[in-house]
This record gives structure tokens, C-alpha cells and sequence, in this order.
């Protein structure tokens, strides 16, 4: 095991490899998604401009790699675990964005991702402990079933709680930063106060918050790159991946809880899984003044945007500042229990 | 000042999970000591599990209250373009 300065130097690999491959990479990358026609409608623009999709292969390959420098320089198989388990959610993505799963297929799908990621403890026993660690409380005993459980469902409930934050310029890249940043916030904590945690499960979160910042570089309004599903889910699968690798659920459970309201919002209202492209109403609609409005549709899905868009129209830079600003009050939270968790 | 309420509600969805996961580990995990036959090892479990149901029930319909309380409340002044 690597120490004190090479430790740093992977440090800043893990996260300058990926964060550079995604800068320079993008940009032929959509090129040449634009010249095969991979263009989506970017449907909040008058008129709507046409925006390359998906950029979620890029993000996959930029984790992959930042990945790959963990998994080698620390001699780990925490990251070929994180990675098992967003391949197959990206995979699953992937074919989303070419061929459109259905509204239960793809919740239904990702538990694979959760499978293959518990697949691996049969080979790789110590990849996550079966206890969770309360703020104030302490450790629970092990509870190596209902942790399993809870872990295989944390992959398609994660994921799709990202992926339904993924409707407006901006607002999936910001989600993905700043709750990757709160998780490696409670990683930091955890490493500096307690003894025998390793420092590869910390080095493993910097891959995700570099293609987080980098895509948000290319996603930011006025949007040049959609990420799609392919994008999306890899983003939850492998923030799900780290908060249960690094034992940091909790905290990370709060990070979220903007995306759990969201998906849990749309759910209960819709009464089940449907694919957004069947609801009966949209949720939200733009007027000719370019601004968006709430449907007052009473079989509209109660989504977070249509809840922040009651309390006033607003155009979409505007709409996205807000669901920032909530997710920011998430990550406080978060922090909070972080420290409550391991420093106090 | 427009989003204090989603805030409240994200809040009360904050404490909530704390709350019940605190009821969980503390109260529910250690029900019963650990039967030595299969049928109380079933019924220790599925009694368990129904903890769980019922504490993530009770999740839910706090926050489908409190969320159509806000709905209810907006719908009433809902912006519309003024065209």
C-alpha cells in the first residue's frame, strides 16, 4: 500500500484523469454525436434548440478510468465492485436512451445492478460491513440479510431517484455534484476519525465528483450535452455503490432526499411506475412568455419541479437555481449528521 | 422566502428518517433472542420485516399529507401566463 505522498499523487489522479478525459473528450465526442444524429429536443427553448444525447457513455468511460487508477494504485477491489454494479446500470441506460424501456421494466432491470454488485462479496468478503453507523448511536450488530436486501434495493431506488432529476438543463450534473460532495464530506470524517478505514473507499468517490463537475461543464444552461438515462443512472448507481462501500449510508440517504421526494412525489401521484412519455399530464407546461408553470391538472404528477413552480413561475435557470438551493439544504443536512456521526 | 415551505417539508423528511431509523435499530432489530427452530426464525423475521413496512408506511403518508396540504394550498393562487 502506497503512502503519504504517493497516496496524495493517486489522490489527484483519481480525480484529474477523469475530470480532464471528460473535458477534452466531450467535445469530439459530441461532435460526432450530432453528425450521426443523436439530437434531442431541448423542449424549455423557444424555439426548442437541438441538444447531442447521450452523453452518458463518456461519463461512464471518464468513471471507468478514475476507477481504474483506485482500483490499481490502491491495490483495491472496492471500485471493481462500485463499477460492477454501474455497468450494469449504465448498460441498462444505454439501451433506454436507444430502443425506451418501459416504466416498470427499467426499475425492475436495476436490481441486477444491485445483484452484481452483491455478486462480488462472494468473492471479495470485506467490500462493505453489514452494519449501519448512527449518528450518536454507534454501530448496529451486523445484519448480514437484511443489509444484503437493503443493498440490492438501494441500486434501483438510487438510481431512479437520479434519474428522475434529469429533466431540465443543468439540474442532473448540479444533483450529482453537490450530493457527491456531501457523501465524500462523510468519507473525509470517517477516514480522519476512525482507525483501519481504507483509504481507497475515500479515493473511490473522487471519480464520481469529477464527472459530475466535468459533465456539468457541457449540461450547465444553456445546455450543449444531454447525458441521458445511459448518464443518469451511472451517476446513482455508483453514488449508491459508494455510500455502501464506505458505510456512509446515512448520511448519503440525506444528500438525497430532494431526489427520493421527487421520485416518491411522482410515484404516489402517477400511482405506480409509468414511463414519463405515457402520463396522462405533464406536470409542468411553458407559457408564451417563455416561463414555466405548474399544471393545474389535478391528474398532473405532484414532480419537485411542479412543487417549486406552484409557489411562482419561473424560467429554467431560475427553476434550476431553486432545486439547487434544496439540494444544498439536503447536503447541510447531511453534513450535519456527518459530523454527528463521526466526530461527535 | 417562496421556497420555505418545500424546505419544511424536506426537513420533516430529514427528521422522520432519522427518527424512524432510529426506532428501527433500537426497537425493532433486537425483538425476541434467536429461536433455535426454522418456524421462529421465519416468524422473528417476517415480524421484522413488517416493522419495516410499517415504519416506511408511516414515511409515506406523513409526506403525502404534508405534500398535499402544500398542493392543496398553492393550486389555490397557481401563477398562469397572463396571455
Amino acid at each position: 500500500m502506497p503512502s503519504g505522498l504517493a497516496d496524495d499523487g493517486l489522490l489527484l489522479l483519481s480525480f484529474f484523469v477523469p475530470f480532464l478525459l471528460l473535458l477534452l473528450g466531450l467535445p469530439p465526442y459530441l461532435k460526432l454525436l450530432t453528425r450521426l444524429g443523436h439530437v434531442s429536443d431541448d423542449a424549455h427553448k423557444t424555439p426548442p434548440t437541438k441538444v447531442p444525447e447521450p452523453a452518458g457513455p463518456m461519463i461512464f468511460l471518464g468513471a471507468l478510468v478514475g476507477e481504474f487508477v483506485v482500483a490499481v494504485g490502491f491495490h483495491s477491489w472496492v471500485p471493481v465492485a462500485i463499477m460492477l454494479g454501474a455497468g450494469v446500470a449504465f448498460i441498462i441506460g444505454l439501451y433506454d436512451d436507444l430502443y425506451v424501456l418501459g416504466g416498470k421494466a427499467k426499475p425492475l432491470l436495476l436490481v441486477l445492478a444491485g445483484i452484481a454488485f452483491v455478486g462480488l462479496v462472494l468473492f471479495k468478503s470485506n467490500l462493505y460491513q453489514p452494519v449501519l453507523t448512527f449518528p450518536l448511536l454507534g454501530d448496529t450488530s451486523p445484519h448480514f440479510t437484511i443489509y444484503t436486501i437493503l443493498a440490492i434495493a438501494a441500486f434501483p431506488v438510487v438510481a431512479n431517484a437520479f434519474n428522475m432529476m434529469d429533466a431540465f438543463n443543468g439540474e442532473i450534473s448540479w444533483f450529482s455534484l453537490l450530493t457527491s460532495l456531501a457523501l465524500f464530506l462523510g468519507l473525509v470524517l470517517r477516514e480522519l476519525c476512525t482507525s483501519g478505514f481504507s483509504l481507497a473507499r475515500l479515493a473511490s468517490a473522487l471519480p464520481l465528483i469529477a464527472v459530475a463537475a466535468g459533465f456539468l461543464v457541457f449540461n450547465r444552461y444553456p445546455a450543449r450535452a444531454f447525458d441521458g438515462d445511459s448518464g443518469s443512472l451511472t451517476f446513482g448507481a455508483m453514488f449508491a455503490g459508494l455510500a455502501i462501500t464506505g458505510g456512509v449510508e446515512i448520511a448519503a440517504m440525506i444528500a438525497i432526499v430532494p431526489a427520493i421526494l421527487n421520485s416518491f412525489y411522482t410515484l404516489s401521484s402517477v400511482r405506480g411506475f409509468v414511463e414519463r412519455r405515457r402520463m396522462a399530464s405533464r406536470p409542468t407546461y411553458m407559457g408564451s412568455d417563455g416561463l414555466l408553470y405548474p399544471s393545474t391538472d389535478p391528474r398532473a404528477p405532484n414532480t419537485l419541479v411542479r412543487l417549486v413552480l406552484l409557489a411562482g413561475a419561473l424560467d429554467e435557470r431560475d427553476l434550476v437555481k431553486s432545486i439547487v438551493y434544496l439540494t444544498l439544504a439536503a447536503c447541510v443536512f447531511s453534513a450535519a449528521i456527518s459530523v454527528l456521526t463521526w466526530v461527535a | 422566502m417562496k421556497l420555505a415551505p418545500l424546505f419544511g417539508i424536506e426537513a420533516a423528511a430529514f427528521l422522520l428518517i432519522i427518527a424512524e431509523t432510529y426506532l428501527f435499530f433500537n426497537f425493532v432489530i433486537p425483538i425476541g433472542s434467536i429461536p433455535h427452530s426454522l418456524t421462529g426464525y421465519t416468524g422473528l423475521a417476517l415480524l421484522k420485516l413488517g416493522s419495516i413496512v410499517a415504519l416506511v408506511a408511516a414515511w409515506f403518508v406523513v409526506m403525502i399529507g404534508l405534500t398535499r396540504l402544500y398542493v392543496r394550498e398553492k393550486l389555490r393562487s397557481a401563477p398562469r401566463p397572463s396571455s
